[in-house]
């Protein structure tokens, strides 16, 4: 469990800039703190997963293997935003991606149990956490497609390949 | 990752740039590096189809002492122009070497460096599928993308069903050297010129006799139709059997290679005889127009023979199918030899060479589709080579134009009649 109650730091977390004070303070219980070495993985594609998590301090990277030990790096995460919620939230209930630590890092995490209980007591507060999660999913969409679109003219621009004229 | 679309103060795009995670191998740690697309390019290593699959020969008709070459893909048969320093890095792209490298070689090698002319070369290279392998046709490639769709899949099947009609010989080139051996070589003696001279002399007296005469020499055929149409039909398609055998012995003659002779129906739906004598463009510029004159000047000869053998013969359907050969013999004559029509035909080849650019077919309608429009807002005044392509796209519209309307008024005219 998160020793003190961070309210200014929940305050900056996205998911809960509308949720009422109380309703964090009843929440807060339910985080756990969790520190990582630069270069400590928290978890890998592939891996089941269980909870979310908030970045208090550090910089997660967020990568999907290409080949062999080499991976593509999809984004970078900094104090205040939130990951994982993927596998908490979708249909699979494993990590789509694999991160890690780029320098030393405080998360908190917050199981599915937890959030389920802040649902059932809080339903007008989860409402809006809700409301945040989707603009959360809909910044990763944007940003996915972006790459995709980034990756395919970095390929065309490194084959030197025409498409316009063949 | 940079954003899609960044660009740079000049108002270019940005060159991208991928980040990668790369793990130490006891897989503790880890490390991100910017690859930008430039430095990928840089490292990537072209590598030339193999090399059974191209050959290159010095074009004799270089403008202003330029040296240039034809490279040629066999497979495809697409043959493209590079210079002197390109045909340089062509040599480099053997897929060992990067592009840092064979850039390195050339300044080397030339003592300067245009940083345009690799880039340059390889869309040229890939266009022609000389770097790499691509499907037989578009369409085939189309096809193959939408097999889901039953059409599509149809349309697959029976090209693929017609390309099985195809009857080839590759050893055909043993056949030719031996007819050329036992008189074939007497076609390209000043004796047959003499003969060709006479049979032209011959059949014009000939066919102005027929002219006279013609409402009893077509009686003969108009008395017997089937029969008249089919005797013409079989010989003609005898004849396009001899225009490709005379291609065969030119190759030969000039010491180039046949390389297949047989049937096959053309784009799917054109029956018809072939040779494949594409090694003539690895010879000269005289060894190829000698080539591409010789199979029309065999209907030229064979149209005044018949003419002259037509006035010989009694009134009735031999004279008739013989002087009906002979018009259709002077007009593939004339077809074989008219080089504005967007099929590369005899005389197209013919024109290539008096112009001077061997992918002119190609080079016109790439023009015209993607640069004349841009030409005429900028009002940038055309190269010459920019001029014979446009001549050679227009004068080729109104041909084929030209040629439909004739078609629809020679129908229209035999409706009424």
């Amino acid at each position: 469990m998160a020793s003190l109650p961070e309210i200014g730091f929940l305050r900056r977390v996205v998911l809960f800039k509308d949720v009422e004070e109380q309703v964090i303070l009843a929440l807060w219980p339910s985080f756990h703190e969790r520190r990582l070495k630069k270069g400590d993985v928290l978890f890998r594609a592939g891996d089941p997963g269980e909870e979310l998590f908030l970045i208090k301090d550090g910089s997660i990277v967020v990568s999907k293997p290409v080949t062999g030990r080499v991976e593509q790096v999809l984004s970078r995460l900094a104090p205040g935003e939130v990951f994982g919620e993927m596998s908490v939230f979708g249909d699979e209930r494993r990590r789509s991606a694999t991160c890690q630590a780029e320098v030393d890092s405080v998360l908190y995490s917050l199981d599915r149990d937890s959030l389920n209980r802040f649902v059932a007591s809080s339903p007008l507060a989860a409402a809006k956490f809700f409301q945040q999660m989707a603009q959360v999913a809909f910044k990763r969409l944007r940003d996915s497609s972006d790459l995709v679109a980034e990756v395919t003219r970095w390929g065309l621009e490194a084959t030197g390949l025409d498409i316009e004229h063949k | 990752m940079s954003e899609v679309g960044d660009k740079t103060a000049e108002g270019r795009p940005k060159r991208t740039r991928i980040e990668l995670l790369v793990r130490e191998a006891d897989g503790d740690g880890f490390e991100t590096r910017e690859i930008p697309s430039g430095v990928a390019y840089l490292h990537s290593r072209p590598q030339r189809i193999p090399d059974a699959d191209w050959e290159m020969a010095r074009l004799p008709y270089a403008p202003a002492g330029v040296v240039t070459y034809a490279l040629k893909n066999r497979r495809t048969e697409q043959i493209i122009q590079i210079t002197e320093t390109e045909k340089f890095l062509w040599e480099q792209m053997d897929g060992r070497a990067s592009l840092q490298e064979i850039a390195t070689s050339y300044l080397l090698h030339f003592g300067s460096f245009d940083f345009e002319i690799i880039p340059t070369l390889i869309v040229k290279l890939l266009r022609a599928d000389l770097l790499t392998m691509r499907p037989v046709s578009r369409l085939r490639a189309v096809l193959a993308r939408n097999r889901r769709n039953p059409a599509a899949r149809a349309m697959e099947g029976t090209l693929h069903a017609l390309e099985r009609l195809t009857v080839t010989s590759r050893r055909s080139h043993q056949f030719f050297e031996r007819i050329y051996r036992y008189g074939g070589f007497l076609l390209f003696t000043p004796w047959a010129i003499a003969l060709l001279a006479i049979a032209v002399g011959l059949g014009t007296i000939s066919g102005i006799k027929i002219w006279n005469n013609l409402g009893e020499v077509t009686h003969g055929l108009a008395s017997h139709p089937l029969v008249a149409i089919l005797l013409v039909k079989i010989v003609f398609w005898l004849t396009v059997i001899n225009h490709q055998i005379i291609h065969a012995l030119a190759c030969i003659h000039y010491k180039r290679r046949v390389r297949e002779f047989g049937f096959t129906i053309l784009h799917g739906f054109i029956p018809t005889f072939y040779a494949d004598v594409t090694d003539i463009f690895m010879a000269t510029r005289r060894a190829r127009v000698v080539n591409a004159v010789a199979g029309p000047l065999f209907h030229l000869f064979l149209g005044g023979l018949c003419f002259w053998i037509a006035t010989l013969l009694q009134p009735g359907l031999m004279q008739g199918f013989v002087a009906a050969s002979a018009i259709l013999q002077i007009q593939s004559f004339f077809i074989s030899l008219y080089p504005f029509c967007f099929l590369e035909m005899d005389g197209y080849h013919i024109l290539v060479e008096l112009v001077g650019v061997p992918t002119l077919n190609h080079d016109s309608v790439r023009f015209v589709r993607e640069s004349l429009w841009r030409r005429i807002r900028t009002a940038t005044r055309l190269t010459r080579q920019e001029t014979i392509g446009l001549a050679y796209f227009g004068l080729s519209l109104v041909s084929i134009a030209g040629f439909v309307l004739l078609n629809v008024w020679l129908l229209t005219s035999a409706g009424k009649s």
